[in-house]
């Protein structure tokens, strides 16, 4: 499957977007240890970027298909009220 | 009641004459426009450039969900327009807009817009490269988002 990425984790991967092996249904949090292993240089920002799966925010415990557009983005850059 | 909502991603620069144009119906006689522009100096610190990069399909669908929850809040506003410019701008232009019009000044015009903008810079996926004389860094913002975002 395909991981989009945005901004900090585009720079770090010198890509648009990563390729994972990963198969069936696994959790947030599993798709994070999935990256990190298989992308070290992502790790570090893996472990706390923001998760999207098909365009709607995802958290640790929510289930991601192999089939489902994944992205993986900092938290958006806010500037000062 | 069908009132206009305009939601754009966008590399073109952005007429914010022409936005008001757009979001204005007979029923007005108010418009709040907000405006984001690059910011040159922040304190002693000098900012040369920003590029902005977005995240279009899922900007969209955030765009979008920004607008239905001014609605919701705001009951008598009519136009709303949400706009982010994306690319590389240089100092003084437009980033953003958010324009929202209403039948009078007092119906919630200035308080949406308020609204609009500090959501979209909450759950819109946009994020800002600055180039200053000694480099150029992405620019992260803090707020996690949680379920409902």
């Amino acid at each position: 499957m395909l991981v989009k990425l945005f901004a900090t984790l585009k720079d770090r991967a010198g890509a648009n977007a990563i390729t994972l092996a990963a198969e069936g249904e696994f959790t947030v949090r599993e798709l994070r240890a999935l990256i990190a292993a298989q992308h070290p240089k992502l790790a570090e920002l893996a472990a706390r970027s923001i998760v999207a799966i098909n365009h709607e925010f995802a958290f640790d415990d929510d289930v991601v298909r192999a089939t489902d557009e994944v992205a993986l983005f900092p938290p958006v850059s806010g500037g000062r009220p | 009641m069908n009132e206009p909502t305009i939601i754009r991603i966008t590399a073109d620069p952005i007429d914010l004459n022409a936005l008001q144009r757009a979001v204005t119906t007979p029923r007005d006689g108010a418009v709040v426009l907000f405006t984001g522009t690059v910011r040159g100096v922040t304190g002693a610190e000098r900012t040369d450039k920003l590029e902005y990069e977005a995240y279009t399909e899922m900007a969209m669908a955030k765009l979008q969900q920004v607008a239905d929850e001014m609605r919701a809040k705001f009951a008598l506003i009519h136009g709303i327009a949400l706009v982010q410019r994306v690319g590389e701008m240089a100092i003084g232009e437009p980033t953003v807009a958010v324009v929202v019009s209403a039948g009078h000044r007092g119906d919630g015009a200035f308080e949406a817009a308020r609204y609009g903008i500090d959501r979209l810079k909450q759950i819109v996926p946009v994020w800002k490269k600055e180039t200053r004389p000694d480099g150029s860094a992405w620019v992260e913002g803090d707020y996690l988002p949680g379920r409902g975002d």
